[in-house]
């Protein structure tokens, strides 16, 4: 197991190597840059700025000059917003990121899978079939329709919330209301299929049939056995979710004014803020590889017969 | 009785052998899902919106891309075009006139709605019928969904065959193999995913161009990378299950037991986590238009649509509800198909068959 | 006896909040140092936080004196003598001509790298020099003729001087705080330094920008909001939402969204005036088939701009196919307008009779839901009116600006231009043979020598007249462009409770008048 686990850390750098290498390529090859203005640069006036930012020496030299100064620590200043770093504004940026993505997955994650059980459990029952309904809207209705539908019918119709916003402001934390629950939605619906699908096929399983003949009552087969090896698909799912819910929320960022790591990203790569993408490729991949490493763990933990030998 | 043969003219022995006789996988799974209402109404249903996506050039409806802008957000109605521009007409200038707190008309206004008036008697365009309603340049809104239901369900076709294809191949091998090459190809999927989608869909876009090749090589990149996990997940926990051994010991090799073994077994999953993802890639097309990659103006897509709608939901609520609906009947039939599918080509069920 | 405090305490909030005002900025700003910003959020910021010598007045947009009380002009109106208030920065320092001096020449300095010099190097005698690296930093004709005595020399004699004044380039910043702390450490709350009406009191990026009543401002006693908030929302409908919910107080135009333009034209709330920003479309001129005038003035006669500005956007925009808004003397031209025979007979004329065998052009746009809206409209009438083929092709932003600027691959684009100063040679200047911002690489000889002959002209009607000849020669002889509209200039406030914002053509409302009534 130690060995495994070190074996997976020490994969984890030559990833994130790569994936810094291909962005790093990936960006500069796109066409337009980070000084791209409606009324252009005078000439002089560019080249002197791009020779602030080294935007004039070799690709080679600009790769190893970035190298060098990442693994110091040093992300470079942002192209575009010429007061920050881009570690100061990713710091800005991670932490609304992180509560709204754990709050609506540990919500997503415990109301997902108790409806899956229970729609499983109760298979072509009306509870059935009205859970299995509701995930599908869950899942169809795109979540720039959820998040204005929401904020139609609870902050527009009826004041009982703030529109939009972050903390700190006059809304105090009702802000977090509306965009957690658009977000954990669709993957609330999606882990009630998963799970309702899973359980469905474990309960078919020999060794269900072993632990019921052997006259475990219905609880403690369902928690204790069926649980286990149901969840791995569940499981596999929440890696990326997990990475993709901290830092793809673009959406729900954009209607709810949330100031994350979702529309940073996305206005980095508009504004080719070169420095501040690879930021945010690095933290991206970083989340990724952690949350796919622990995934892997816990296979470990939920199917006794896995073992990283 | 003893070594007598069975009498081919007794009807017992007749259903006897019959029920005997092999039967086809594939048969036995169409039956088992004929049987499956749900699952049936779902086929019959994504028949009927390929019948009318694939016709719509043909069908007698307005042209999608025919504006005619004095019927501008006209809401869904059998009334004709010409009454409800009208009636619409008149209250907002009612409100303007409101507003400005005036008690009448001016001359101005009263001369539009009398021009008005008489162009609904002379102008057979105002006799038209909009189901649907419009769009805020005239446009027939159940033209522009059906026209843009053939994109959307395009996508959702390629996204989904190009994941499963890719998805379950990768995610069986890599889970089976372990090792390297469940290394490799593991840290190939991360790669992969942590690239700037968007900025990877720019530069193919200066590369290649734009067309609808493209657009489909934008959808199907990234679209089997979680298909790809959960596979691996499933296989990883499978291979070592007994029907596995078993056909190690009998001499297997690894791409059958893979093919042949695993992947039914994994089919449930399979199922369910590709209609999970139908509509992602509906909404992936509709962050492409964004980028100029996908549909181009005046064609539309659900995605699109209902992009536009939600922006004035408030105000013109048919143009949110039309296409957000008939996306979602879609995949609702898409769904139930999906999860007869399974049932039926589940081998575990087949021995309950 | 505590009751009463609690309650007094409980509401004091309410009082103070009361002067509290909050409006949607847009996008994040790229920098609050006035010397290297270039858009319109950063501008509104910068103009609560620093002054110029000349501010505009809130309801006719004309200079008014700001940290200069008064000038003189020279005879030949070349140079002018400032005679400066004497008043501190924010942190009591005495604010004197020599920062005048010296923020100038950190802007015109190449390593600053300031997008906006050329409007002092185009301007200023020598500056030009000294940007080029071709003179010495003693040859800008600008100097402190005493503590409180700053004088400039232009390169003629500039009619729009003083309203170009008010730019955000010639804003004077603490050069003294921009070496001690740093660039990007000294526009931080921590140790933010100004001379305008507020100082920055928060600064939270994506999120909102704070910035408080400066008590050392000169006129302090005549600002009385305690604090204003820019919130940074991009999205015009979640901007708009907020404003419905009583969560901001003032929509700026660019919050306003398109889409909905029916229910806002009727509250009481919306306020519109004509502007002076233009709206249109640029011709590539060395592309078929717009290397024919011909084709060019077709399809510009066959644009029903009353039915776009009326019909499709109902904003109140002006329609016009000239292309400068008219100004002090000077007329716009009229252009090539709405005419279908004409239209169709050139387009026959060209070669193409009905539209038969006409190429199928494409029109290149950044998304952007209005840009859609007139290009879909656009495309369609085309059609019915010309029976010509029209593919659209959106790009996003930075994609589109690469298309349009360096690699010219397009026949026609979608373009705007906001005017730095009020003048018409700032509209014209950009299509002058090999100009920077000349995308569609439009020549024309007549035309720059005409342009040319207007720099060296007093402000009067003989440099009107030149002007507009130029200007006919562009969109009525070559129609190198196809104007569309004047954008109307808009905002939503509830002008009941807060005064200090009025429409002006130039859509420009510094933070430095606005109250509370």
């Amino acid at each position: 197991m130690l060995r495994f686990m070190i074996r997976r850390a020490l994969s984890l750098i030559p990833t994130v190597f790569l994936i810094i290498t291909f962005a790093f390529v990936i960006i500069r090859i796109a066409p337009g840059g980070p000084f791209a203005s409606e009324k252009q640069l005078p000439p002089e006036i560019l080249a002197n700025i791009e020779k602030r930012y080294h935007l004039d020496e070799s690709l080679p030299r600009q790769y190893v000059r970035y190298l060098g100064d990442f693994v110091r620590g040093d992300l470079g200043p942002s192209f575009r917003y010429k007061d920050f770093t881009v570690g100061e504004l990713i710091a800005d940026a991670l932490p609304p990121s992180m509560l709204i993505g754990s709050l609506a997955l540990l919500i997503a994650v415990t109301g997902g899978i108790g409806a899956g059980v229970l729609s499983a459990l109760r298979q072509n029952s009306w509870i059935d079939y009205a859970a299995m309904s509701l995930a599908v809207i869950g899942i169809s209705i795109p979540v720039f329709v959820t998040g204005p539908v929401l904020k139609l019918f609870l902050a527009l119709k009826h004041p009982w919330l703030p529109t939009s916003g972050w903390l700190g402001g006059r809304g105090g934390w009702l802000v977090l209301v509306m965009p957690v629950l658009t977000l954990a939605l669709p993957y609330l619906a999606g882990i009630a299929r998963l799970t309702r699908a899973s359980v469905l096929e474990v309960l078919r399983a020999d060794y269900i049939r072993t632990a019921r003949a052997k006259g475990l009552s219905e609880r403690v087969v369902v928690l204790r056995h069926v649980l286990k090896g149901a969840l791995l698909p569940v499981l596999s799912y929440l890696g990326p979710a997990f990475a993709g819910i901290i830092t793809g929320t673009v959406v729900v960022e954009t209607i709810f004014a949330v100031p994350g790591m979702g529309r940073l990203s996305v206005q980095a790569a508009i504004n080719r803020d070169y420095t501040l993408i690879m930021g945010d490729v690095i933290v991206f991949s970083v989340i990724l590889v952690a949350a796919n490493f622990v995934v892997d763990l816990c296979y470990g933990f939920l199917d006794p017969r896995i073992s990283y030998s | 009785m003893t070594g007598s043969p069975i009498d081919p003219q007794d009807p017992l022995a007749d259903a006897f052998s019959r029920a005997l006789r092999p039967v086809s996988p594939w048969a036995d799974a169409w039956r088992r899902l004929r049987r499956n209402r749900m699952a049936l109404a779902g086929l019959a249903v994504i028949g009927l919106y390929a019948l009318f996506t694939l016709a719509a050039p043909l069908l007698p409806i307005h042209p999608y891309a025919e504006q005619v802008v004095a019927h501008e957000n006209l809401p869904p109605s059998l009334r004709p075009a010409g009454e409800l521009m009208l009636a619409a007409r008149t209250a907002y200038l009612l409100r303007f006139r409101a507003a400005e707190g005036r008690l009448e008309f001016n001359a101005e206004e009263r001369q539009e709605l009398a021009d008005m008036a008489r162009a609904i008697r002379t102008d057979p365009v105002h006799r038209r019928h909009y189901w649907l309603g419009t769009d805020n340049l005239g446009r027939d809104m159940m033209s522009r969904l059906l026209f843009g239901g053939r994109i959307s369900i395009l996508i959702g076709l390629v996204g989904t065959v190009t994941s499963m294809f890719l998805g379950v191949l990768l995610g069986s091998i890599a889970g089976y193999a372990g090792g390297t090459l469940d290394n490799l190809i593991m840290r190939f999927v991360d790669i992969l995913y942590g690239l700037p989608y968007m900025l990877l869909v720019i530069i193919m876009m200066a590369l290649f161009g734009r067309n609808i090749l493209n657009l489909f090589v934008a959808v199907a990149l990234i679209s089997w990378l979680t298909l790809c996990r959960v596979v691996r997940g499933q296989v990883i926990s499978l291979k070592h299950a007994e029907f596995v051994e078993a056909a190690r010991a009998m001499g297997a090799s690894p791409a059958r037991i893979i093919f042949r073994h695993l992947t039914p077994n994994t089919l449930g999953v399979i199922v369910v986590f590709s209609t999970l993802m139908v509509p992602q890639f509906i909404m992936t097309e509709s962050f492409l238009s964004f980028l100029g990659l996908g549909v181009s103006a005046p064609l539309a897509s659900w995605g699109s649509l209902v992009a536009e709608g939600a922006g004035v939901m408030s105000i013109y609520p048919w143009q949110l509800l039309g296409p957000a609906v008939a996306m979602t009947v879609f995949l609702f039939a898409m769904n139930f198909l999906g999860d007869g599918l399974r049932d039926a080509l589940d081998p575990q069920s087949r021995r309950r068959g | 006896m505590s009751r009463f405090r609690g309650l007094v305490l409980a509401l004091l909030p309410i009082f103070l909040g009361a002067q509290d005002f909050v409006l949607n900025n847009g996008t994040e700003p790229q920098s609050l140092d006035p010397a290297l910003i270039t858009g319109i959020p950063e501008g509104r910021i910068s103009m609560a936080l620093f002054e110029g010598l000349t501010v505009s007045d809130p309801v006719t947009a004309l200079p008014v004196p700001g940290l200069a009380s008064s000038w003189t002009v020279s005879g030949d109106q070349r140079t002018y003598t400032f005679h400066l208030r004497e008043t501190t920065w924010s942190d009591g320092t005495p604010l004197t001509a020599q920062d005048v001096v010296d923020a100038w020449m950190r802007v015109l300095d190449p390593a600053t790298g300031s997008a906006y010099a050329y409007l002092l190097s185009d301007n200023i005698a020598g500056a030009d020099a000294y940007l080029k690296g071709k003179g010495p930093a003693s040859g800008v004709a600008i100097h402190a003729r005493g503590p409180h005595t700053f004088e400039v020399t232009f390169v003629g004699p500039l009619p729009y001087a003083l309203a170009m004044l008010t730019h955000s380039a010639f804003m004077v910043t603490p050069t003294f705080a921009v070496k001690r702390y740093g660039p990007g450490a000294w526009t931080k709350p921590a140790h933010f330094i100004g001379n305008g009406p507020y100082v920055l009191k928060t600064w939270r990026p994506q999120d909102q920008i704070v910035v408080a009543r400066n008590p050392r401002y000169w006129d302090a006693r005549n600002i009385h909001l305690q604090s204003i908030t820019f919130l940074t929302i991009e999205d015009q409908n979640v901007a708009f939402d907020k404003y419905l919910a009583g969560e901001i107080d003032y929509v700026t135009d660019d919050s306003i969204p398109v889409g909905r333009i029916d229910e806002i034209r009727l509250r009481h709330d919306y306020h519109h005036m004509p502007g002076s920003s233009i709206y249109y479309f640029v011709y590539n001129v060395t592309r078929r088939p717009f290397d024919d005038v011909r084709v060019r003035k077709a399809l510009s006669m066959a644009v029903d701009r009353d039915e776009l500005v009326r019909r499709v956007l109902k904003a109140g925009d002006v329609p016009t196919a000239g292309f400068v808004p008219a100004m002090g003397g000077f007329r716009t031209a009229p252009g090539n307008g709405f005419d279908l025979d004409r239209a169709r007979r050139l387009l026959a004329q060209a070669g193409y009779p009905g539209g038969r065998g006409f190429p199928r052009i494409t029109i290149t746009y950044n998304t952007s839901a209005r840009h859609k809206l007139i290009c879909e409209w656009l495309q369609q009438a085309w059609k019915a009116s010309l029976g010509i083929e029209v593919q659209l092709h959106n790009l996003e932003w930075n994609t589109f600006l690469d298309t349009k600027q360096k690699t010219h691959d397009f026949q026609l684009a979608r373009a705007g231009w906001v005017a730095d100063y009020p003048d018409p040679g700032n509209y014209l200047d950009m299509f002058k043979t090999g100009s920077g911002n000349n995308d569609g690489r439009y020549s024309n000889l007549r035309y720059d020598r005409l342009l040319a002959r207007a720099a060296t002209l007093p402000p009067g009607p003989a440099r009107d007249r030149v002007l507009e000849e130029a200007e006919s020669i562009l969109v009525t002889e070559d129609q190198a462009v196809l104007p569309c509209f004047f954008y109307v200039t808009r905002f939503v406030l509830d002008d009941r409770k807060w005064g200090g914002i009025h429409l002006n053509a130039i859509d420009s409302h510094p933070p430095r008048w606005w109250y509370r009534k």
